[in-house]
């Protein structure tokens, strides 16, 4: 009791470097987004009218909001479910003890150390319809890569978008996936051998069970990822192509140049308040209703 | 307890999708009555609107701050002064250079700069508190409106009047963008507008003149029908959809060739503008024209073009289906001869680029000023005022502007700059530089020469150009641009009644 009380100070002074970070960086902005969110404001950002509270519903019902919501949700479920099966295929591919599966580990993890920006550039330059290889090499085949341009076809953009997200991430779940499959012990793939499992039964009732923790984390961290795609949009579609906007993404609604918004203080910090919210319920689903699923070992 | 949680969980996501299903309308549109009033209708008199939405911006001079040209002479040791610029990559480096020689040249002023983009200067402009303001800051043209309603600067008009600058060889157009109800509010300094670019190759194997480019939009359809019928390039013109260009500046510039008002109150330079008038016989004429042009086939929509700023130009370039022609700013002008002469394209290479004016209705000349001024910023004290003049009268001198426009392709500002090596030279060599200069040198001196100030005009921009992208879809043309004048309609009555 006595020695407790005693760590009390200690304790609050070790905490307060990341308290104070954390309250700098993360609580009072997002206060701060609260209440701006109340406000419509012009492009001064300083002459505002109070909305109220309403302003928040207001906005989550605006067409745009709705619109963005929905692609929002598009593109995760083009990006999460896809990235995750290739992040695996990947990994369980390159789990072998043979000659040389390092630098084919390089290769596959190597876009962990690409950044957004330049994965977009490089599939911005591929897929550019006028000079781009891309589009002079298929364009025979696929038409739409040359006029207009997958980036600019109303049907095809956010599947592009989609595709250079997935790679970008590709490498990120590769490398969580293939730790996660090197601590699953090798007993047990062989006493599953011993009792008969083939190889496809071993990785449905061995591997998968075992890294189970780890798919669901790499699932929530490639659902925020997806919710939160702002980068790619910004520089392969700009929201575009319009007047459909297919990819203007709730982060694009609030951050792009392009955006209905992009002047207004005021509705932004309520689009992204939205946002956060939103984020915050699919987390507290996917932990509450694959949790049990789960399985973390002993 | 868990089962609770999840419940609670369920009842959420239910709310959500509740929500979702309920509602509408846009996220522009107002709760507030007073402003719907002046939303509604285009065609619609602004009787019922009320006064305070348009309250006059004509402003007797003496309520503004006074600019006291002669305080730099009486202050003592260098007056330290910041200006923030929008310049980036090789156009900053000139500023740089420009400012380092002005700090050079004399010991009265130290220039230090900041650089960021239009929109960054703009933000942190806007946001700082006035301690924390620049002494000289330089904006777009999109912002004139929103920089008056700022009351934040010291009237360049002032600073003529109390230094005696002779304003007689500076562009009047260049002058008159920047001012509204007779006051001269800031001070132009990079000057661009839109001018034809078009492959002489295509012309020659179609029959054409290389060295005479459509005038009219009548010309500009039936040299492309010709381009086309010829098979020398597979269409005629590339046009595109960007804010900043076919989707918003270019409809802008066409107002003012045809010689019309783009926003009412002449633009909204003799009293605010309540609304926008694209909606009219001209801008249905010419929107429908265009799209007549993409249904014939003699035009192709390369989509927006504000993500690469280039994607109508490299159409011009495009080995399998080619344009012939397109409509980009003069200020990319060197940037596409520098990489056409690396001849990496076979069907063009730096010499076949043409350069003309922008085809308008019936060939009439004019174009509205694209670019950037420098606004002296009202900081309360008498010698940073002054040393920010001296500084902006050194950027905007003729030897200045002739080494400015060389170095970045950006349009001289005044007529004496054009004497001056190395300006002179360069455009004796390559009189394709020169193309930007002259047109703005024939547009006619009336008010439709002078572009709208529009206090949300980036937004303003924003909508229209998302019509114009589904009028190049094939929308219907009076419909889609009636609905978009009556959403920037709302914006623009939004914005006035804060302002």
């Amino acid at each position: 009791m006595n020695r407790r009380l005693r760590d009390v100070p200690w304790a609050i002074a070790m905490l307060l470097p990341s308290l104070a970070l954390v309250a700098v960086w993360t609580v009072y902005p997002l206060m701060r987004a609260i209440q701006k969110g109340h406000f419509r404001c012009d492009v001064t950002g300083k002459k505002c009218t109070d909305q109220g509270w309403s302003r928040y519903v207001d906005v989550f019902q605006s067409d745009e909001f709705q619109h963005a919501l929905g692609v929002s949700i598009k593109l995760m479920l083009l990006t999460v479910p896809t990235g995750l099966v290739l992040g695996v295929g990947l990994a369980v591919l390159a789990d072998k003890h043979l000659r040389g599966i390092g630098i084919f580990r390089t290769i596959f993890s190597s876009t962990i150390a690409t950044s957004v920006a330049v994965a977009s550039l490089v599939w911005f330059v591929l897929l550019q319809p006028q000079i781009g290889v891309l589009a002079d090499m298929f364009s025979d085949w696929f038409p739409v890569l040359k006029n207009p341009g997958l980036l600019n076809d109303a049907g095809t953009a956010l599947l592009a978008v989609a595709l250079s997200s997935i790679w970008a991430n590709l490498g990120f779940t590769f490398i969580i996936v293939t730790a996660a499959l090197q601590s699953v012990p090798r007993d047990l793939y062989e006493s599953a051998f011993v009792d008969g499992a083939g190889s496809m039964r071993r990785f449905t009732n061995v591997t998968i069970p075992m890294i189970a923790p780890t798919l669901l984390f790499v699932g929530v961290v490639l659902t925020t990822r997806a919710l939160q795609t702002y980068g790619e949009i910004a520089l392969l579609t700009g929201g575009g192509p319009n007047p459909q906007k297919p990819t203007t993404t709730i982060p694009y609604l609030i951050y792009g140049r392009n955006s209905i918004i992009s002047t207004d203080i005021g509705t932004k910090s309520a689009a992204a308040v939205l946002l956060f919210l939103l984020s915050l319920v699919l987390a507290l689903v996917q932990f509450r209703g694959l949790e049990k699923r789960v399985h973390y070992g002993s | 307890m868990r089962t609770a949680r999840r419940r609670s969980l369920v009842a959420v996501s239910a709310l959500v999708l509740v929500a979702a299903c309920s509602g509408g309308g846009s996220i522009t549109d107002s709760n507030d009555t007073t402003t719907t009033v002046a939303s509604g209708g285009s065609t619609g008199d602004t009787a019922g609107t009320p006064d305070t939405l348009a309250p006059t911006t004509t402003v007797a001079l003496d309520t503004l701050p006074d600019c006291p040209t002669d305080a730099l002479a009486a202050a003592d040791g260098p007056v330290e002064i910041s200006f923030w610029h929008g310049m980036s990559s090789a156009l900053g480096d000139e500023v740089t250079r420009l400012t380092d020689a002005y700090n050079a040249s004399q010991d009265k002023v130290k220039v230090s700069l900041v650089q960021g983009s239009y929109e960054e200067t703009a933000d942190n402009y806007f946001q700082a508190s006035a301690d924390n303001r620049p002494d000289l800051v330089q904006l777009p043209e999109y912002q004139v409106q929103a920089m008056i309603d700022t009351a934040s600067t010291v009237p360049v008009g002032k600073c003529i009047g109390a230094s005696g600058l002779d304003t007689s060889p500076f562009l009047s157009a260049a002058m008159d963008a920047y001012a509204t109800a007779g006051v001269q509010w800031a001070m132009p300094f990079n000057i661009s507008n839109p001018v034809l670019f078009y492959n002489k190759r295509a012309f020659e194997a179609a029959g054409l003149d290389p060295n005479t480019p459509p005038a009219s939009l009548e010309e500009l359809q039936a040299f492309s029908k010709q381009i086309v019928d010829s098979g020398a390039s597979k269409y005629g013109l590339a046009l595109e959809s960007g804010f900043d260009s076919g989707g918003g500046w270019y409809v802008e510039q066409w107002f003012c060739k045809a010689g019309e008002f783009y926003a009412d109150n002449d633009n909204g330079r003799t009293n605010r503008a309540t609304k926008v008038l694209y909606d009219n016989a001209t801008g249905v004429d010419l929107l429908t024209f265009l799209q007549g042009m993409l249904n014939d086939g003699t035009a192709v929509d390369v989509g927006d073009n504000s993500q690469s700023g280039y994607d109508n130009l490299l159409k011009l370039a495009d080995q399998v289906e080619p344009a012939a022609m397109t409509i980009n700013t003069s200020a990319s002008l060197g940037p596409v001869l520098q990489v056409l002469g690396t001849g990496q394209f076979p069907n063009i290479d730096a010499g076949d680029v043409g350069v003309g004016p922008m085809p308008g209705p019936e060939g009439k000349p004019g174009a509205l000023i694209g670019g950037a001024a420098l606004w002296v910023v009202d900081s309360g004290d008498d010698a940073r005022t002054a040393a920010a003049w001296d500084f902006l009268t050194y950027l905007t001198g003729a030897q200045q502007q002739s080494e400015w426009a060389v170095a970045t392709g950006y349009v001289p500002n005044r007529s004496d700059a054009l004497e001056l090596e190395p300006y002179k030279g360069t455009v004796a060599a390559d009189p394709r530089f020169a193309v930007a200069y002259q047109q703005l040198l024939d547009t006619p001196a009336v008010p439709t020469s002078a572009g709208p100030v529009l206090g949300p005009l980036r937004q303003v921009r924003t909508v229209l150009a998302n019509a114009v992208a589904a009028i190049f879809d094939g929308a219907d043309v009076t419909a889609t641009l009636t609905d978009a004048a009556n959403q920037a309609n709302g914006l623009i009555a939004e914005y006035n009644a804060r302002n």
